[in-house]
């Protein structure tokens, strides 16, 4: 008796300590749910995992389209237990279906953080039981062969195996006649925005051809105004002058927490979250710190093998697109501001890069976060002249053409005939946003 | 007969060893795995076709690299011990040599076989 006393003792120390560790979040973002989470990217109570296997709370962030919401509850279902969900509503109003039953709700202006950290820690006090499962738990497709037991057949070992049929074959780059396999990456895998789905034929791990699937942003019914898939002061500067220095300041945030997120796919997380911590405290005085940051990535050699002559995208191509830091960081040197007489009043001069790979992406996009700061303190009270176009972070906007729908186009035949690795930094390094593109569609030509 | 026995029990002992791990995993694990938890994870979506494929690994670029700073070393010893008695015959030989293998090394990165990712 006093063994199984003293079993259960040490048990609720340890779950104690457990509870008091970073909760392990694995995010599921729905509409407009990008820049709340990234505000809770450098909160020490979460540590935001990369697989649903190492999550004890599914962070599901605003409202799932109907698409995504298939994903998010195959992705609730194969994390281990215990396990819950929190769902976070950062919008005013919100949804009313309750799509994860059992999910602790977090409203505006409640502490999401501090949520999540309760959550996990009365999960393992055993004070909130596990979450059962929301799908049925049957093998999607169990062996079948063609015998009575389900054995024989023209498979590998005769059936098809789990009743998926083997893969096809394709010549490959060395002349051999290999295997070929489909493989649907997405809509939640954390190194690509989501609802970014790449559907890719792998052999080994080139790329052979690449298609995306649908935009699951685009199928919901369009709201009223368009430019609100546009995030914050850019959306707004379209049609009435807004502040520089909150467009600048906008714009160098928007860059470092890109930078932030790609250095992170490139396994540079430490420098990652120091590019969050910059983007968080962005302020023209604190320029030379963007600076120095600079110089660190500079120095990191790994970066640079990594990124440097990847991911180069065809000339022709780039000329037809809006600018934006990808055509800028290939030599053009288009950029919207250049017609606005307030920056012209700055003395306002588009940096560029000449390489046009995934290297000169991030330090465009440092170069242009550090004029954006420079600017921003410069320009005091002045106002941005509303000229039909700005200038966002991911390129110029007008009301007829969205950057974001043009980056997004270009990845099929960008990505074929690379091997993974390169996909995934130089998909990182065009900085989509699949909302952003469904909230304007690029006219037919 | 004693050998057939003494194997007989190796062979028991081995497999009777692995199924009581096993009885102790299972009985140790606090659930099983469901098979949604079964599906690897590419981002949420199903899988269409089974995992069972196969590739080109590329071992012939690591076995040219293997092969060129391994033939080196091999020719290089034996080289050492006569080149003062050889003189620069057997430095031209030997240049001659590390050049045909710099070709392989040339053909290994051209195939990115010294890629950095």
């Amino acid at each position: 008796m006093a063994g199984a006393g003293t079993g259960v003792g040490v048990r609720r120390v340890l779950a104690g300590l457990a509870g008091r560790a970073p909760a392990r979040v694995f995010v599921v973002a729905g509409r407009d749910a990008r820049e709340s989470v990234q505000g809770l990217r450098l909160d020490p109570r979460l540590e935001f995992v990369d697989s649903p296997r190492a999550a004890a709370i599914l962070l599901v962030v605003g409202d799932l389209p109907e698409p995504l919401l298939a994903a998010g509850l195959a992705l609730h279902d194969s994390m281990p237990r215990p396990r819950a969900t929190v769902w976070w509503i950062p919008a005013s109003g919100g949804p009313k279906r309750s799509d994860f039953p059992g999910a602790l709700v977090v409203r505006a202006g409640e502490d999401v953080a501090a949520a999540i950290s309760r959550t996990q820690a009365a999960l393992l006090l055993g004070r909130r039981a596990s979450e059962p499962d929301l799908l049925p738990d049957t093998d999607p497709a169990p062996w079948r062969g063609v015998g009575p037991y389900g054995q024989g057949g023209t498979g590998m070992t005769g059936g098809v195996p789990y009743g998926r049929p083997l893969a096809e074959r394709a010549p490959d780059r060395d002349g051999l006649e290999l295997d070929q396999l489909p493989v649907g990456v997405g809509p939640f895998f954390p190194p690509f925005p989501p609802g970014f789905v790449l559907e890719a034929k792998l052999q080994g791990d080139v790329i052979q051809a690449a298609a995306l699937g649908e935009n699951a942003f685009a199928r919901t019914e369009p709201r009223g105004d368009t430019m609100a898939a546009v995030s914050g002061p850019f959306a707004r500067a379209l049609t009435q002058p807004v502040l520089i220095t909150e467009l600048e300041l906008a714009r160098a945030r928007h860059h470092l927490a890109w930078l932030g997120h790609a250095l992170r796919v490139q396994g540079l997380g430490a420098l990652g979250r120091r590019a969050w911590r910059l983007a968080s405290g962005i302020s023209p005085v604190r320029a030379q710190e963007v600076r120095v940051f600079s110089r660190m990535l500079e120095a990191t050699r790994s970066l640079g093998w990594a990124t440097a002559s990847v991911g180069v995208i065809d000339t022709a191509l780039l000329a037809q697109m809006a600018p934006g830091p990808v055509t800028r960081a290939a030599g053009s040197a288009r950029d919207a501001r250049e017609e606005d007489p307030a920056y012209i009043a700055l003395g306002f001069e588009s940096v560029v890069q000449p390489d046009g790979d995934a290297r000169a992406r991030w330090r465009q996009r440092v170069d242009e976060a550090l004029q954006s700061l420079q600017l921003a303190g410069q320009a005091g009270e002045r106002l941005s002249t509303p000229v039909g176009k700005i200038e966002s972070p991911r390129g110029t906007l007008t009301d007829a053409v969205s950057p974001a729908a043009e980056l997004l186009d270009l990845v099929p035949a960008l990505v074929t005939g690379m091997e993974w690795g390169d996909a995934m930094t130089t998909i990182v390094s065009l900085d989509l946003d699949l909302e952003e593109a469904a909230g304007r569609p690029v006219p037919a030509a | 007969m004693a050998a057939v026995g003494a194997a007989l029990t190796v062979f028991l002992t081995g497999v009777g060893g692995w199924l009581l791990l096993r009885w102790v995993g299972d009985a140790l694990s606090p659930a099983r795995s469901t098979a949604p938890q079964r599906v690897p994870f590419t981002g949420g979506l199903p899988l269409e076709v089974h995992a069972w494929s196969r590739y080109h690994a590329r071992y012939y670029a690591m076995a040219l690299l293997f092969l060129a700073f391994d033939m080196e070393m091999v020719f290089m010893y034996p080289w050492a011990v006569v080149f003062v008695r050889e003189g620069v015959t057997a430095l031209v030989e030997m240049l001659m040599f590390i050049i045909i293998l710099v070709l392989g090394i040339l053909y290994a990165w051209r195939e990115r076989a010294l890629a950095w990712a």
